[in-house]
């Protein structure tokens, strides 16, 4: 897996909040990313085994919406990802910061 | 009707045509979930005013588009690491002999231009049914042509659409480059079974 700016992108998203269900457009804005990006990401991701995706039972907000479809990290996906972001060069942003450095050799 | 509405319909029917490149297994499922995205960005508050929504929701469905075109690109189900049907040398997109394909290709419409130049000067006075017979022949070539391309699991260079649009914009021009350099022939794999699994994709 070659990791690339928008991918790291959407994995700290997940990584954000492990636990957390997100819908494709909750991930858009999160990630900041187009729906022509996202999607064949999400796509390659679940194919590897990285993330499972999930129809919500029914919409509990009565507004008649149709279901979503919620993406998950899998166990085996949190993993690769931590290793991958672990071992990714820290954008200078969070250098300068001081922030979620990875310690080197992290996770390994 | 609300524009929102409007605008939601519109966007339901671009991701349903995009859905139609996937293969028919998930075509439902993807479109189902697409769209159930869609009053979740036409809702969205924090986009204002309501235009730049429906805006959003124009681009999050043309973005759909690209992501199916892409999906039937990289043959979806392939394992990472492993490129397309296309691209893994089972069937070469650029031919060996593409040179001798397109003065060949050359030939024959020098041939055909030539050949009607002739008949045009042989045939000064032209009768009605020379005419007719002459634009049968033409849509009989261009019909030819395009159910060859939608015949065809694969074509060469260009995606089908833009062969089908050149094959229809210069008769039998266009036919004739078709056949000459676009068509893919057929199918030769290098090594036989070396196709990776997503090449079921495209029969």
């Amino acid at each position: 897996m070659k990791l690339t700016g928008p991918l790291e992108r959407v994995l700290r998203v997940f990584l954000a909040d492990v636990s957390a269900r997100r819908y494709g457009y909750d991930l858009m804005k999160a990630a900041k990313l187009p729906s022509g990006t996202l999607y064949p990401m999400l796509a390659r991701l679940e194919d590897e085994g990285m993330v499972t995706a999930e129809w919500e039972p029914l919409p509990g907000d009565g507004s008649g919406r149709p279901p979503r479809k919620y993406y998950q990290l899998t166990a085996e996906g949190v993993r690769a990802a931590r290793l991958e972001l672990a071992q990714a060069p820290v954008p200078a942003r969070r250098v300068r910061r001081g922030t979620a450095q990875p310690t080197p050799g992290g996770a390994q | 009707m609300s524009r929102a509405a409007r605008v939601q319909r519109i966007c339901e029917r671009v991701i349903r045509a995009a859905c139609r490149r996937l293969p028919e297994d998930m075509r439902a499922e993807r479109s189902r979930e697409w769209s159930a995205e869609l009053p979740a960005i036409l809702d969205d508050q924090s986009i204002r005013p309501a235009l730049r929504r429906a805006v959003r929701a124009l681009t999050y469905s043309a973005g759909i588009a690209r992501t199916t075109w892409q999906l039937r690109r990289a043959g979806r189900g392939a394992r990472p690491g492993q490129t397309s049907h296309w691209r893994d040398g089972a069937m070469p997109a650029r031919p060996a002999n593409v040179a001798v394909r397109a003065v060949v290709g050359l030939v024959v419409w020098l041939l055909v231009v030539f050949t009607v130049i002739w008949l045009v000067r042989a045939f000064p006075h032209v009768h009605g049914w020379q005419v007719t017979l002459g634009m049968g022949l033409a849509v009989g070539f261009d019909a030819f042509c395009l159910a060859d391309i939608a015949r065809a699991g694969q074509v060469r260079y260009l995606p089908k659409w833009a062969w089908a649009l050149i094959c229809l914009a210069q008769t039998p021009g266009g036919g004739i480059i078709y056949l000459s350099i676009g068509r893919l022939g057929r199918a030769r794999p290098i090594q036989p079974g070396s196709g990776p699994p997503g090449s079921a994709l495209r029969p």
